[in-house]
């Protein structure tokens, strides 16, 4: 390689400097990429959806999913096999907003179907969970992921919190 | 001159990627734990940490010993089955191992309980397949005796700490560690299960390992 590079030929020379360019340019593409995504805030489908209140309980939420819910759900929402199930594409969560709300809070024991899929994995409560931040948590795992549910009911999940 | 300049930055920039990819592949796995030195007719041998014997029972009830290891390089784990902190990210992780080298026969996974009275035979069956895991060809989850699963955890084995712990979440505390583990039973790698970045570190690190004994 390096022989190749001493040779006083001007064509080695330029491939030697398009290599350059070539290394260069990866560089930035990568840097580029890496920088892109904004995932704090959401997308632009996201801000488009949410007002700028609802933006604000998106981004606590993420906070507090990756404190109180990724360990299981995964990062992605994806859940794990069988096991725990998925909250994007959830047909559940959708369904049942307000039950989801409970589960957050008090945990949940029983068997659950999701996109026809049976779970039984015991869901631990959170018990120190306040209804505003169920509320946030709940914004952002109905908007994160390509999920697009919108706005979260408050006076219902509120009421359904304080039952 | 700008030329000649652009010259010796390519050729500098072509030889520390030769040189970082040359360093990379010669860097043989460390082997870890307590080292003991023993006199044999005047000279030192090094007698390395080695994981001790053990007998347990799969998902299939099928016996897995430390003989059942023998001729395999393999990573071990700890879990437990209702665990609600960090075992389905460690799981998780763990697939994407399994994933990479299910086929080879030369390599097993070995997943212990450490909360067996629950996590049964029929449980880990259970649990294994809901995880995608159709069978024990490649990754063992083990169930046993309590004290046994504990003491092979410990400082004796892989020197991770387990045990039972009324204040943790679910009831025990365990490490997140993916331990590797050679032919000869030496431990060669400790990594963060739960950090995709070490798991990561550990893929390429296998086949580094299964390359000492071609």
């Amino acid at each position: 390689m390096s022989k190749g590079g001493q040779k006083p030929e001007v064509r080695g020379q330029r491939n030697n400097a398009s290599y350059c360019l070539a290394f260069l340019l990866t560089f930035i593409l990568f840097f580029s990429i890496s920088c892109s995504s904004n995932s704090t805030t959401g997308g632009a489908d996201v801000q488009a959806r949410l007002s700028n209140k609802e933006l604000k309980y998106f981004t606590n939420g993420k906070k507090l999913y990756t404190q109180y819910c990724s360990n299981c759900h995964m990062d992605n929402g994806e859940g794990l096999g069988k096991l725990i199930p998925p909250l994007k594409d959830s047909d559940y969560l959708i369904a049942n907003m307000s039950i989801s709300a409970q589960m957050i809070v008090n945990g949940y024991e029983s068997p659950i179907v999701v996109n026809g899929i049976e779970y039984n994995q015991p869901m631990p409560a959170n018990k120190n969970l306040n209804p505003a931040e169920v509320i946030e948590i709940l914004t952002y795992i109905s908007n994160a992921w390509g999920n697009d549910y919108g706005s979260v009911d408050e006076p219902e999940i509120k009421s359904a919190l304080s039952r | 001159m700008k030329k000649i300049r652009l010259n010796i930055l390519s050729i500098g920039v072509l030889l520390m990627l030769l040189f970082s990819c040359e360093q990379e592949s010669t860097q043989k796995l460390p082997i870890m734990g307590r080292k003991e030195y023993k006199e044999v007719n005047g000279s030192i041998d090094t007698l390395y940490h080695t994981i001790p014997s053990f007998e347990f029972l799969d998902q299939d009830s099928m016996k897995v010993t430390d003989n059942t290891m023998d001729g395999k390089i393999y990573v071990a784990d700890f879990f437990f089955g209702i665990c609600p902190t960090i075992c389905p990210v460690m799981k998780q992780q763990m697939l994407r191992v399994y994933g990479e080298f299910q086929d080879n026969s030369n390599f097993a996974i070995l997943s212990h309980t450490i909360d067996p009275e629950h996590d049964t035979v029929a449980y880990l069956k259970d649990f294994s397949e809901r995880l995608g895991v159709m069978n024990n060809n490649t990754w063992h989850f083990l169930t046993g005796d309590k004290d046994a699963i504990y003491e092979i955890g410990s400082s004796s084995g892989y020197l991770v700490p387990v045990g039972e712990d009324e204040d943790a979440p679910g009831g025990f505390i365990h490490s997140g560690a993916f331990i590797l583990v050679d032919k000869e039973k030496r431990i060669r790698g400790l990594y963060d299960g739960t950090d995709p970045k070490q798991v990561t570190e550990l893929i390429n690190d296998i086949p580094k390992l299964l390359a000492e004994y071609e």
